[in-house]
């Protein structure tokens, strides 16, 4: 049995990750000392893991813990973890183009500022932005 | 003409199993008056976005997302009448 920080430089997680991870549901040890410390098997690096690539994916804990939930169930199969990440590359792909949209309405309030030295009150970025965004789009 | 578009990803069991009454439901209606066309959003990811398709299945009625999670076939009939 490992104790937490244990656990956690053998992850390459911090020990209020794994805190947090244990608050969302996402895992919890499988023992406690007499004094209340927590008590990790040594195989909670793998689902530590887990949790890590998943978030890397862009996978929110709440989607990382109906994964893991999924998993154990028999009924899911392989199908059901895929149509969970077409779902996240979906999310991922508006985002993107939301930030895409976002991105160029920077590039065409950076184009109607071509004097940097103008005062404040005759910024063009700021007058842009006072008199609303619409035109831009 | 009514035309829906389903938007589902291959593979997906719960994909295949909304596609069976929904095909029939359509189907009932005629081709004449209504279409239907098998998107999957993996090759048309973008317009898949475009839609606002964010969970599978999905459901477009004539280019616009009405479903965004597995409808009834009720509900289905329901919107599709209001075509009618």
């Amino acid at each position: 049995m490992l104790t937490i920080s244990k656990i956690a430089a053998l992850a390459g997680v911090s020990t209020d990750s794994l805190r947090y991870y244990e608050k969302e549901g996402l895992l919890a040890p499988s023992s406690k000392t007499d004094a209340g410390y927590r008590l990790y098997n040594a195989d909670m690096v793998r689902r530590i893991h887990f949790i890590k690539d998943a978030q890397n994916c862009g996978f929110t804990l709440s989607e990382i813990r109906d994964l893991l939930t999924l998993r154990g169930r028999d009924s899911a199969c392989c199908g059901d973890v895929r149509r969970l990440a077409i779902e996240k590359k979906l999310q991922l792909a508006a985002r993107i183009n939301t930030m895409q949209r976002m991105s160029s309405a920077l590039d065409e309030l950076v184009a109607k500022c071509t004097q940097g030295a103008l005062p404040l009150d005759a910024c063009p970025i700021l007058a842009a932005l006072d008199d609303g965004l619409g035109e831009l789009h | 003409m009514v035309k829906v578009e389903l938007l589902s990803s291959p593979g997906c069991q719960k994909c295949l199993l909304a596609q069976e009454d929904i095909r029939s439901l359509i189907a009932s209606f005629g081709t004449d008056q209504v279409s239907l066309r098998d998107v999957n959003v993996l090759d048309e990811l973008d317009y898949a976005v475009e839609l606002g398709v964010l969970t599978l299945p999905a459901i477009a009625i004539n280019g616009k997302l009405v479903f965004s999670t597995l409808p009834s076939v009720e509900m289905l009939r329901n919107e599709l009448t209001k075509y009618f």
